[in-house]
């Protein structure tokens, strides 16, 4: 099983049956630069969505780990992706974070790259290198595999690596609660929040992953001061949700409904009519566990995408350094939705999350100080606990719901931290080189 | 009242601004914003070749604050529960107003435009310096002699270095 590491040495950094992890895995130099080669460098990672790409040649910048990448749509309306690094000095050829072009020119030397990354055009070529340069073999670095899921792209260093579909496993299929819900599916609004946080890349992960415990303490003057913003019961019925455990380390938490009533009972104010046009056709699309049972709430996606899928909201966290991160948060909507409703959840989003969020900026100092706990020998001596419900997970999702997947815990319970820590343990402890494109032999 | 006049009384409106969020005197500068105030910050993305000024996020894309007089008087009450945790111990601000163009003069209206640089430090080390631009729409007020009507703020940031922006501007 993926989320429970065997062999690993890195069994005593994550110690799964205790629920405790050494703190040094946040802040350790050395463990951050091997996250860099065994996760960063292997994992499939975000880059952006099909909608920021709408018009041939048009292009986005993008990161994975601390490598920048430009994502590019060719022509032939193909999405492809490249290391932003000149092959002769190794400046970016690209300093936009965004715009349109066939080719990208390095400002250093001018060596010119298509936008499908053949090198077209180096100055001297003939009076200088002699037509000896090898051009074809000079082109930008690819990603090694690239792929969409629902318009979302995805990309990865590793030529080795598994299919995206392989990867996201049964994640995918409840992501399609938010991607697949409507007809035509979503597209990000135009902008993106980014900033730098200074605190390890994982403690966000961790927030979103399963860390439905914080909000009331954390979020609690943002939510009784008129920014409310995720589903709740407004009364007691039934179970009160899940946290979700799909497998992969990947994961995410919901709310749970009994019916189309409880659906609406916990829909955020503001969305209620929008919701009772949604809810229908969700249904019809996806069933009534996905399309009625499951409100979801929070969600990462292993190593380093996190969402709240109510509130239109996505966004990556770029590992910058052990104790350093930055944040890059979009916010989504569905293609059907009203221009009214657009505005709504664009506003919602902005007053919330982000970087005037104000439930953020809470949880920014939570990061930072969990963070700096780690950077103190003596706090480093001490497990941080992470055994909330640990004894009771629900190995089997059919107990609940008949076509539920994955393993399960209670709405309060960090089930999903366990098993991303565990996916990270036992990544962290194989002995594997990623194949990168070009990689010097 | 001459230009002199007019432009002494923006800036002495701007530093009693500067003066209320500064002295965490938040209601204070509620007050001096109009119930009708648009508070917009666009997002700053880097851009070359034929996208240079399209830097800024237009109206209807993401933004750094999109606000009126009830979610800014939301955002002051958050302050002011004592649960607000980036805010607790409050951060230290100090506002630097200057750079004031008078823009427009017109029906009692005035179009500003100011440049910020604003100091923020917050608990132990975390220091941090905010530069930009507001553009503002000013109307006469018998009591506050002026109150915001509109203002854009142009952030000189693309990636954030600060943890948030949990101070107005």
């Amino acid at each position: 099983m993926l989320d429970a590491p065997q062999t690993s040495h890195f069994d005593h950094l994550v110690d799964l049956t205790k629920g405790e992890i050494n703190r040094r895995i946040f802040s350790d130099p050395e463990l951050y630069q091997r996250e860099l080669q065994n996760i960063f460098a292997r994992c499939w990672l975000l880059l952006g969505h099909e909608s920021q790409l709408p018009k041939a040649n048009d292009y986005i910048s993008a990161y994975m780990g601390q490598d920048p990448v430009i994502v590019t749509r060719t022509g032939d309306g193909k999405i492809n992706a490249f290391l932003n690094m000149c092959r002769h000095r190794g400046n970016r050829v690209c300093r936009a974070d965004a715009g349109n072009a066939r080719a990208f020119v390095c400002p250093f030397h001018g060596w010119t790259f298509r936008n499908d990354g053949v090198l077209q055009n180096v100055p001297g070529h003939k009076e200088v290198y002699k037509e000896k340069l090898d051009l074809d073999a000079h082109g930008l670095i690819p990603v090694g595999r690239i792929a969409t899921y629902r318009g979302l792209i995805f990309a990865t260093f590793d030529r080795n690596a598994p299919p995206l579909d392989e990867y996201l496993g049964d994640m995918a299929w409840y992501l399609d609660m938010v991607f697949d819900r409507r007809e035509g599916g979503v597209e990000f609004l135009p902008g993106v929040h980014k900033w730098q946080i200074k605190c390890n890349w994982k403690f966000p992960v961790d927030n979103f992953i399963g860390d439905s415990y914080h909000g009331p303490i954390s979020h609690g003057s943002a939510w009784a001061n008129g920014f409310e913003g995720m589903p709740r019961r407004k009364s007691g019925y039934g179970y009160e949700g899940f946290q979700i455990s799909p497998g992969n380390g990947h994961g995410f938490g919901a709310r749970w409904a009994e019916n189309y009533d409880q659906v609406l009972e916990m829909a955020l104010p503001e969305f209620l009519d929008y919701e009772k046009e949604r809810a229908p056709e969700t249904e019809a699309r996806l069933g009534q566990l996905r399309g009625m049972h499951l409100s979801p709430m929070h969600g990462s996606i292993f190593p380093n995408m996190s969402m709240l899928w109510q509130s239109g909201n996505i966004r990556v966290w770029h590992p910058r350094g052990p104790t350093l991160t930055e944040g890059w948060s979009w916010c989504f909507v569905d293609k059907k939705a009203s221009a009214e409703h657009r505005n709504m959840v664009r506003i919602h989003d902005l007053q919330r999350h982000g970087t005037s969020g104000t439930w953020e900026q809470d949880d920014v100092d939570n990061w930072n100080q969990s963070t700096s706990a780690s950077l103190g020998y003596a706090a480093r001596q001490i497990g941080q606990n992470l055994s909330m419900g640990i004894n009771d997970e629900i190995d089997d999702p059919k107990s609940i719901h008949p076509d539920l997947r994955g393993r399960l815990g209670g709405f309060q319970s960090e089930i999903n931290q366990r098993a991303f820590y565990g996916r990270w343990a036992q990544l962290m402890g194989e002995d594997y080189a990623p194949a990168i494109p070009g990689k010097n032999a | 009242m001459t230009d002199l006049q007019l432009w002494h009384s923006i800036n002495q409106f701007y530093y009693r601004e500067a003066r209320y969020l500064d002295d965490l005197e938040f209601m204070a500068w509620l007050d001096v914003l109009d119930d009708k105030i648009n508070y917009w910050m666009p997002i700053i993305s880097n851009r070359t070749g034929r996208d240079v000024g399209k830097e800024r996020t237009a109206p209807g894309e993401l933004a750094h604050f999109e606000e009126d007089k009830t979610s800014l008087t939301n955002r002051v009450k958050r302050l002011a529960s004592g649960m607000a945790w980036a805010e607790t111990p409050p951060g230290r601000t100090r506002h630097m107003i200057s750079n004031v163009e008078i823009i427009k003069y017109e029906g009692e209206q005035v179009q500003a435009r100011s440049c910020f640089i604003i100091w923020r430090s917050h608990l132990e080390t975390d220091q941090e310096i905010f530069s930009g631009l507001r553009i503002d729409t000013l109307r006469r007020d018998a009591h506050t002699q002026w109150k915001v009507l509109n203002r854009e703020i142009r952030l000189d940031h693309a990636v954030l270095t600060q943890k948030s922006l949990g101070i107005f501007f």
